[in-house]
C-alpha cells in the first residue's frame, strides 16, 4: 500500500507547476485531513505485533513527503525568482546617462605638468601683475630705453611708464625685491607681444624660474633643466645647451632638445636641424642683482623661462597657434 | 645676417665643411639658422643676437670662426697711398655727445658704372641690390666690416663743408624737412642728428642720406663717410621717424669706432682698384675718444660661477682670438676689451666667453644643494591652487570646460552688455598699439569673451555648451598707475530644448546654482546668501548676486532677453545661464571650520505640511521664520513641491515641505510631536499669511 501511495505521490509532485499547486499537495498528504493524518490513525486498527513496523514505513514515508515538498518548495522558489529578474532585465548597451566632466585646457594641462615638476624640485609658486611697470618689464632686468634689445619684444604701451608684460620675467624681481635669498620659485602667467601669425599669438604663456643662493652655478642651472627636460620629454630625451644673450642673465643659454617628431633625423618642424629650441636661461646677471639690492659676490642664481603654446603645440602636434583661443569645443575636447 | 660661407673661409682662414663650421658658430652662440646652397658656394643664415653688433659682418663672425679653430685672421687689403694736399673741406661735428668721431676721404674723377660681377653676387647672396660700382662698393665694405659708409656726390655739398648736428640744434624751433634716398620727404624730430652742408640738411646721420646729395650717373667728385653715431641716438631717431636700415640696425647696437678708419681705406682702396680716380687725404675729427674697458677677472670666479675646475692657462686660451687683451697675474687675469666687444662690461660678461668658447656642453650638470626655507609662495599662489584652483576644479567637475581666450575687450562690449557708465567695469585700461579695434583695451570682464566663443560654437552647429574662464581682469586706476587686477571665474551655460534620452527635468538656473551651492559649501564659505541680482545683463526675475557676509562674491542668472536679442543667435529660446564668482572677494569671505557633531541617537519624525501663499514669497523665508519659532526639536525642512496651477488662486503659490522633528536625548512621542507640529503650522500661516492645505 505504502509503494503505490510514494508512487502516487511521485507522479504529483512531477506534474506540479507551481507553488500553489505544492501547498495543495502539501494539504492532501500531510494536512490534519490528509492522506498520511488518516493513515497514522488508521495504525491504531492493526494488531499490536504489527503495529510497530508499519508506524515505521508510515512515518519514513511522512519524512520522505515532507522534505521532498520542501525540497520542490525551493527549487520553484528559485524558478520563480528566476523569471521575475528576467522579466526586470533592462538594455545594457544603452548609453549612460553622462557626468559629463569637463576638460581642461590643453595649455592649463601643460603648464600643470611642468609646475608639478618644479613644485615637486620644490620650487613654490609666485604671481605677478599682467599690466607692468616699464621699470620691472625691461629697465631693472638690464633693458634700458633705446635699447636694442626691445627688439626681441613687441610691446603694447598702456602708458610710457605702463606696458603689458612682455614675459614672465618682471616676476623675478618683485619677488627679489621682497625677499632675501635664498629663493626657489616658478611663475607661470599670461604674457603680451604685439604679433600675430599662426604661430604668434598677440597673449600667450609663459613660465620663468628662478633659484637663488650661495654658490649656485651655472652647472647647477644644466642639472635643473636637464631633470625638468627629463621628467617633462622622456628620460632618454637628447638636450643640449648653448650660448645665446638675454639682457638679464650672463652667461645665458638656449636649451634644444632633440627632436622627437623625427628621432633627430630632421624634419619640418626641427626645421632639419634635429633640434627644438625649448627654453631660455641663464645665470642672473649681476646688474640685475644689484637693481635688487642682492650682493653678487655673496649670491648667484639662474634663472630660466619657455613658452607654453611652443610646449603644447610640440607636444599635440598642433600647427596654428590660434586653435588655442578659439575655443572650439571639437578642439578642447581632444585633451 | 646672411653670409657666404666661402668669404668666411677667406677671411678666417679655415678649410672645415660647412655643416661643420656652422654646428660649432652654433654652439658658440652664433646660431646658423640655415645653410642654403647657392651656386658652388653656401650662404649661412646666422642668427645674430642684439649684444654682437661685430658679428653682423663677414670679418665679425669670421673671427668667431678662426678663434674657434686657432687660426689667425686675414684681414682683407685696406693700405692705401693718398695725394696730401690741401683739402679745401670742413667738417664741423657739433654735438660730440651724439657724433663721437667723423672721417672721411674725397675722391676725384671716378667715373659711376656697375661694379665687377663677383662684388655684385656677394651684394645678392646677402640680399642687397647692386645699384652703381661706389654705392655697392661701400655696401660691400659694410658687408665685409660691418661699419656703415656713405658716399655723398661732392659737388652737391654746398660750401664745401659738412656740419653734423641735431636738428635742433641747426634749425632751433623750426620745422625740418628732408627728402630722403627712398624718395620720401621726412619730418625730423629735434633731437634727431643730421648730416648738413653749408646750407641744408644732405643725409640723416646713421640712418640714410639725402636724395639731392646722391650719388648718380654723372658724379664725378665723392666724399665717403664713415663715423660714430651714439647708438641710443641713432635708435630714437630711427624709431621715431619708423625707418629702419642697413645703418640704423648696426648703429644702434654699436660700431667699431677704431675700425671706422680702416672700413673708410678699405672702400678707398677698392674705389682705386675697380674704378680709379685720385685719393685725397683723408679728414678725421676724433672728438670723443674711445675708453678702452679693462676688467679684473678671478680665476677662481670662472670655475666657482660655471661649476667647473680648469687651469688658469686653460681659462685665457679660451679667450684667444677674441681680440681681448690678456694679462695674467697670481690669483686675477686682466682683460683689455676691444671697441668691437661693447658687450663685454664686467667679469660675469668675460665668464661667459670663457664659457662658451670652452663649450657650454663640457661643463658637468651637477644638481644644486639647496637651503631649505619657508618655500611660502604669493598668496595669489597660482591660478592652478588655493581658492581658484578649487573652483576650477569643481567646474571640470560638474561639466564645464576650461576656455582660454585673449585677455583684450573693446568698450562695445560693454555696450552690448548694457553696462552703465559708473560701473567700475567701465574703468578700462587702453593699449596704445592694439592689434584690432576689438582688442583695443585689457578685459575687464570676461563674459564678452565667452560670449564670443558660444557664437563660435554655435555657427558650427554646436547645440549645448558649457564653458568656463579663469582668469584676471583689469579695473583701471587712471593713466599713471597699474590697474587693479582681479581674479575672476566665469561660466556659460547654453543649452537648447533637444531630444534626449534621459531629460533635465530641472529649471536649469536651478542646475547652475546647485553647482553654485556645491562650490560653496565646498570651499566652507560662511554666511552666503542669494538675493535677487542688480546685473544690468542678467534677466532681473530669473537672477542673483551671491553674499558672503556682507561682500558680493559672485552673480548667477539667466542671461537678460534684451542682451539675447543683440546676439544674433537663430535657436529658439535657449537657456544660458551665467556664473561669476570674484576670486579676491571670495578669499576674504569667512569660512567655516569643520568641528564634530555628536551623531542623533534617537529617531526622527517627518511631518509635512503645503501652505498657499504668494507666489512672491521667498522660500528661503521659511527658515528664518521657522528659528523665530524657537523649538530645539525642529531639526530641518526640506522643500518637496512648487506649484501653481488649477486649484490655486492666481498671484499664489502653493509650497510643501517636510519638517523633521528629533529630540537629542528621547524618542519624542506622537502626543508630543502633534501639540508642537499644530503650534507651528499656526507660526507659518501667521507668518507667511499663507493658508495651510489640507
Ligand atoms: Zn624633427
Amino acid at each position: 500500500m505504502s509503494a503505490d501511495l510514494s508512487n502516487t505521490f511521485h507522479d504529483e509532485l512531477q506534474s506540479l507547476k507551481d507553488l500553489s499547486g505544492l501547498v495543495q499537495l502539501r494539504v492532501k498528504y500531510l494536512g490534519k485531513k490528509g492522506i498520511l493524518t488518516a493513515e497514522l490513525k488508521s495504525l491504531s486498527s492493526l494488531p499490536a505485533e504489527e503495529r510497530k513496523a508499519a508506524g515505521k514505513r508510515v512515518n519514513d514515508l511522512k519524512n520522505l513527503i515532507e522534505s521532498e515538498l520542501d525540497a520542490k518548495e525551493a527549487s520553484l522558489k528559485a524558478e520563480a525568482l528566476k523569471a521575475q529578474l528576467l522579466s526586470e532585465s533592462i538594455d545594457i548597451s544603452l548609453p549612460g546617462k553622462s557626468a559629463g566632466f569637463g576638460r581642461q585646457h590643453p595649455l592649463s594641462r601643460v603648464m600643470s605638468e611642468i609646475a608639478d615638476i618644479f613644485v615637486k624640485m620644490g620650487f613654490s609658486i609666485e604671481e605677478g601683475p599682467e599690466v607692468e611697470l616699464d621699470k620691472y618689464n625691461f629697465e631693472l632686468l638690464n633693458i634700458p630705453k633705446d635699447h636694442p634689445a626691445r627688439d626681441m619684444q613687441d610691446t603694447f604701451y598702456v602708458s610710457d611708464e605702463i606696458v603689458l608684460r612682455t614675459h614672465t620675467s618682471p616676476v623675478q624681481v618683485r619677488v627679489m625685491q621682497r625677499q632675501k635669498p635664498p629663493l626657489r620659485f616658478i611663475a607661470p602667467g599670461r604674457v603680451y607681444r604685439c604679433d600675430a601669425d599662426i604661430t604668434h599669438s598677440p597673449m600667450f604663456h609663459q613660465i620663468e624660474g628662478l633659484m637663488i643662493d650661495r654658490d649656485i652655478t651655472f652647472s647647477n642651472l644644466k642639472a635643473v633643466l636637464r631633470t625638468f627636460v627629463h621628467q617633462m620629454f622622456g628620460a632618454d630625451t637628447a638636450v643640449r645647451f648653448r650660448p645665446s644673450f638675454f639682457p638679464f642673465t650672463e652667461p645665458s643659454a638656449e636649451i634644444d632638445i632633440g627632436c622627437f617628431l623625427c628621432k633627430q633625423a630632421g624634419c619640418r618642424v626641427c626645421k632639419s636641424t634635429g633640434w627644438l629650441e625649448v627654453l631660455g636661461a641663464g645665470m642672473v646677471n649681476p646688474a640685475v642683482l644689484e637693481n635688487v639690492g642682492y650682493d653678487p659676490d655673496e649670491y648667484s642664481g639662474f634663472a630660466f623661462g619657455m613658452g607654453i603654446e611652443r610646449i603644447a603645440m610640440l607636444k599635440y602636434a598642433i600647427d596654428d597657434i590660434r586653435l588655442f583661443f578659439d575655443n572650439d569645443a571639437r578642439f578642447l575636447r581632444q585633451f | 645676417m646672411k653670409v657666404p660661407y666661402k668669404w668666411l673661409k677667406e677671411i678666417a682662414g679655415i678649410d672645415a665643411p660647412v655643416a661643420e663650421a656652422a654646428h660649432r658658430l652654433t654652439m658658440a652662440g652664433l646660431e646658423v639658422e640655415a645653410i642654403e646652397p647657392c651656386g658652388d658656394d653656401h650662404v649661412l643664415e646666422v642668427n645674430v643676437t642684439p649684444n654682437r653688433p661685430d658679428c653682423l659682418s663677414v670679418i665679425g663672425i669670421a673671427r668667431e670662426l678662426s678663434a674657434i679653430y686657432k687660426t689667425s685672421l686675414n684681414l682683407p687689403p685696406h693700405d692705401v697711398l693718398a695725394h696730401t694736399g690741401a683739402l679745401d673741406f670742413n667738417v664741423d661735428i657739433l654735438d660730440y655727445d651724439l657724433c663721437h668721431r667723423y672721417a672721411g676721404r674725397i675722391i676725384r674723377g671716378i667715373k659711376i658704372g656697375p661694379s665687377p660681377a663677383w662684388m655684385q653676387q656677394r651684394l645678392e647672396q646677402c640680399g642687397i641690390r647692386p645699384i652703381n660700382n661706389i654705392v655697392d662698393i661701400t655696401n660691400y665694405v659694410l658687408l665685409e666690416f660691418g661699419h656703415p659708409l656713405h658716399a655723398f656726390d661732392m659737388k652737391k655739398v654746398k660750401g664745401h663743408r659738412i656740419r653734423v648736428a641735431t636738428a635742433g640744434c641747426a634749425y632751433p624751433g623750426a620745422e625740418v624737412k628732408i627728402t630722403t634716398l627712398d624718395s620720401a620727404e621726412r619730418a625730423v624730430p629735434a633731437d634727431t642728428l643730421l648730416i648738413l652742408d653749408a646750407e641744408d640738411p644732405i643725409g640723416i646721420a646713421g640712418i640714410m642720406g639725402g636724395l639731392h646729395s646722391e650719388v648718380d650717373d654723372t658724379t664725378e667728385d665723392i666724399f665717403i663717410e664713415s663715423a660714430y653715431f651714439a647708438p641710443s641716438s641713432i635708435r630714437r631717431s630711427s624709431r621715431a621717424l619708423g625707418l629702419k636700415t642697413e645703418a640704423s640696425y648696426r648703429f644702434e647696437r654699436g660700431s667699431d669706432i677704431k675700425m671706422l678708419k680702416k672700413a673708410l681705406d678699405r672702400a678707398a682702396y677698392l674705389v682705386k682698384e675697380i674704378v680709379g680716380g685720385e685719393l685725397y687725404g683723408k679728414i678725421d675729427m676724433y672728438p670723443k675718444k674711445f675708453v678702452q674697458t679693462s676688467i679684473d677677472v678671478r680665476y677662481e670666479k670662472v670655475n666657482r660661477v660655471l661649476g667647473i675646475n680648469i687651469s688658469k692657462e686653460e681659462m685665457t686660451s679660451c679667450l684667444n682670438g677674441l681680440g681681448f687683451e690678456i694679462k695674467t697675474k697670481k690669483d686675477l687675469f686682466n682683460v683689455k676689451v676691444p671697441a668691437f666687444r661693447n658687450d663685454v662690461k664686467r667679469d660675469y660678461d668675460v665668464i661667459e666667453e670663457v664659457a662658451r668658447m670652452y663649450g657650454y656642453d663640457n661643463i658637468p650638470a651637477v644638481l644644486p644643494k639647496a637651503t631649505i626655507g619657508m618655500e611660502t609662495g604669493s598668496e595669489a599662489g597660482s591660478a592652478l591652487s588655493g581658492i581658484a584652483g578649487a573652483v576650477r576644479a569643481s567646474l571640470l567637475k560638474t561639466g564645464f570646460t576650461e576656455a582660454i581666450n585673449l585677455s583684450f575687450m573693446s568698450e562695445a562690449d560693454l555696450d552690448m552688455l548694457d553696462i552703465p557708465a559708473d560701473n567700475s567695469r567701465r574703468r578700462v585700461v587702453n593699449i596704445k598699439n592694439p592689434l584690432r579695434s576689438e582688442e583695443a583695451c585689457m578685459r575687464t570682464m570676461i563674459l564678452p569673451s565667452l560670449i564670443r566663443n558660444l557664437k563660435h560654437n554655435l555657427a558650427y552647429g554646436s547645440r549645448d555648451l558649457k564653458i568656463f574662464e579663469s582668469a584676471k581682469v583689469f579695473i583701471g586706476n587712471g593713466q599713471d598707475s597699474l590697474p587693479s587686477e582681479e581674479h575672476a571665474i566665469c561660466a556659460l551655460y547654453y543649452r537648447e530644448k533637444a531630444k534626449t534620452l534621459y531629460p533635465e527635468t530641472a529649471n536649469d538656473f536651478f542646475v547652475i546654482k546647485g553647482i553654485a551651492e556645491s562650490i560653496l559649501s565646498d570651499l566652507g564659505a560662511a554666511g552666503i546668501s542669494f538675493v535677487r541680482s542688480t546685473e544690468p545683463f542678467l534677466h532681473p526675475g530669473q537672477s542673483a548676486d551671491i553674499f558672503a557676509g556682507k561682500g558680493k562674491v559672485g552673480y548667477i542668472g539667466a542671461l537678460s532677453p534684451v542682451v539675447f536679442d543683440r546676439l544674433g543667435i537663430k535657436s529658439a529660446k535657449p537657456s544660458i545661464i551665467i556664473m561669476e564668482f570674484f576670486i579676491e572677494k571670495l578669499k576674504s569671505a569667512g569660512f567655516n571650520q569643520p568641528r564634530y557633531r555628536q551623531l542623533p541617537k534617537f529617531p526622527a519624525i517627518d511631518r509635512d505640511v503645503a501652505i498657499v501663499l504668494d507666489s512672491s514669497f521667498a522660500a528661503s523665508d521659511l527658515n528664518s521664520i521657522i528659528s523665530g519659532f524657537g523649538s530645539e526639536l525642529i531639526e530641518g525642512i526640506s522643500i518637496f513641491d512648487v506649484y501653481q496651477g488649477s486649484n490655486i488662486p492666481e498671484g499664489k503659490k502653493s509650497l510643501a515641505f517636510s519638517i523633521r522633528y528629533r529630540a537629542s536625548d528621547r524618542t519624542l512621542t506622537e502626543e508630543e510631536i502633534e501639540g508642537l507640529h499644530s503650534r507651528l503650522v499656526a507660526h507659518l500661516s501667521e507668518k507667511t499669511g499663507g493658508q495651510v492645505r489640507k
